[in-house]
């Protein structure tokens, strides 16, 4: 189970030359958090996952890991990629099998005490069994995502973020993907999913925000620059 | 043509006869090229790493610059670094020119901008992803770093393979850095100079023979491992 923990990006602003994509946007992530931003093509959502897992360095803006006082970059960039975890939309096989994969992200985390019962559960939480020695590259895309998701689970993230992660997936891999989804949220862990289809995580969602103009909104139409995250409309049923 | 099949005859039998001097020459080749390459390798990975993912000022100069150093002839670089360990050069203290020493320090600046051009590409071409996969799932800089490389292995492999094949073969500036002193400077490409101006084709011959049957098996195995790599073998 994760310990609750609030981590807020104040006023953030991010341009590419002359290409402003984040303009002051702001969003705070707690413990059980299920946040999903949509947003039209090239509005920013990629870019906003990325800043927050540490990936992209904000030109502006203030992150508040845990309510401290704003750190160096480079400090706050560690810390993020200590907590954060990011899934990209086609998520990044290793070469090598299925098993190597999982077992590269077991190996990176030290908390675990029996490494290789660790990973045997992981694929089988996964419903992966069976396919340990296939090549990752030749996987499907579903089953690349479910083993993205298992090396999630052994690296257990405060924050997991995802970029479309049931794009392109049938009804049966997109449930399963939801499930372990759930399964993530219940355990305490951040979600927060970047998806032009947000209705698919109506279920899931505890908190929908709209990424347009260069700012966080949230889905009803507000315009505030800082969303209170507590007063948007969805609230997961627990 | 019956000069040529006389002295591949005599190039065969000398090799396979064991012939003390030729396998000293041989020796010395593949010593000098192989620590060359072994020191080149470490630096040339940190600079092509640094150029792929990197963002500092001057960072597409410095990729245009080692694009320019593959053109530069074996022959200058001679020269530069002749000057540079020459008596009167800032290096001059360091006795080090017409050893081996001075021979692998310009090997090892020709095959340095090979192996940065080729991995860099190597990395440009791979997925970013997988770099900040790795980051992302908790791997240090360093963890992250032997990933990548892990994922780019082909592309590596194939620079090395350039990069020795490069150094092993130039004779330009071995000759001005080592000076082609017998049993102790005189590596395959100076000795075959060296036997052609004497007429001692043979000989000469020979040594040619060694360093295609070098540049055969270096192929060979870039074919190998390239097949390795490929999707459908």
């Amino acid at each position: 189970m994760i310990e609750t923990f609030n981590i807020g990006f104040r006023n953030i602003g991010k341009r590419y030359g002359s290409n402003l994509v984040l303009d002051s946007t702001s969003i705070d992530i707690s413990s059980h958090n299920c946040i999903v931003i949509t947003g039209k093509n090239g509005a920013g959502k990629t870019t906003l996952l990325r800043i927050i897992a540490g990936l992209e360095k904000p030109d502006s803006g203030v992150i508040l890991l845990d309510d401290a006082e704003a750190e160096p970059w480079r400090k706050q960039r560690k810390r993020l990629l200590k907590s954060v975890m990011y899934l990209h939309q086609q998520p990044y096989m290793l070469s090598g099998s299925l098993r190597r994969n999982i077992e590269y992200a077991a190996r990176l985390n030290p908390a675990l005490a029996d490494r290789a019962a660790s990973v045997a559960k992981a694929i089988h939480w996964a419903g992966l069994d069976g396919l340990e020695t296939q090549s990752a590259a030749s996987l499907s895309g579903g089953q690349k995502q479910r083993v993205a998701l298992t090396r999630a689970r052994l690296r257990d993230p405060q924050i997991l973020l995802l970029d479309e992660p049931t794009a392109n997936l049938d009804n049966e891999s997109r449930a399963r993907t939801l499930q372990m989804l759930r399964e993530f949220c219940d355990s305490g862990t951040a979600i927060v999913i970047v998806s032009h289809d947000p209705e698919v995580f109506d279920e899931l969602a505890t908190h929908k925000l709209q990424l347009q103009d260069h700012r966080i909104h949230a889905e009803t139409g507000s315009s505030s620059d800082v969303i209170e995250l507590k007063s948007v409309r969805h609230s997961r049923q627990r | 043509m019956d000069i040529l099949l006389a002295s591949c005859a005599e190039a065969f039998r000398l090799l396979f006869s064991g012939d003390p001097d030729t396998w000293e020459i041989i020796a010395i080749s593949f010593r000098v090229s192989s620590l060359a390459i072994l020191c080149a390798v470490p630096p040339a990975l940190v600079i092509a790493f640094s150029l792929a993912y990197g963002n500092f000022f001057g960072r597409r100069l410095l990729i245009l610059l080692f694009n320019t150093f593959l053109s530069v002839p074996a022959v200058v670089i001679g020269l530069t670094l002749f000057i540079v360990l020459s008596r009167q050069g800032p290096l001059g203290d360091f006795k080090l020119l017409f050893t081996q020493t001075a021979m692998g320090l310009g090997q090892f600046l020709l095959c340095l901008p090979i192996l940065v051009c080729m991995v860099h590409v190597a990395l440009q071409a791979a997925d970013r992803a997988a770099w900040e996969t790795a980051r992302t799932l908790g791997a240090s800089r360093v963890r992250a770093f032997f990933t990548v490389l892990y994922e780019i292995r082909f592309g590596l492999m194939a620079a090395l393979l350039a990069g020795y094949g490069r150094i092993i073969s130039e004779v330009g500036a071995s000759m001005m850095l080592g000076g082609n002193i017998a049993h102790y400077t005189r590596n395959i490409p100076t000795a075959i100079a060296l036997e052609t101006s004497k007429g001692a084709f043979a000989e000469g011959i020979a040594l040619g023979i060694v360093l295609l049957f070098l540049a055969l098996m270096v192929n060979a195995l870039l074919q190998y491992v390239q097949g390795k790599g490929s999707i459908n073998p």
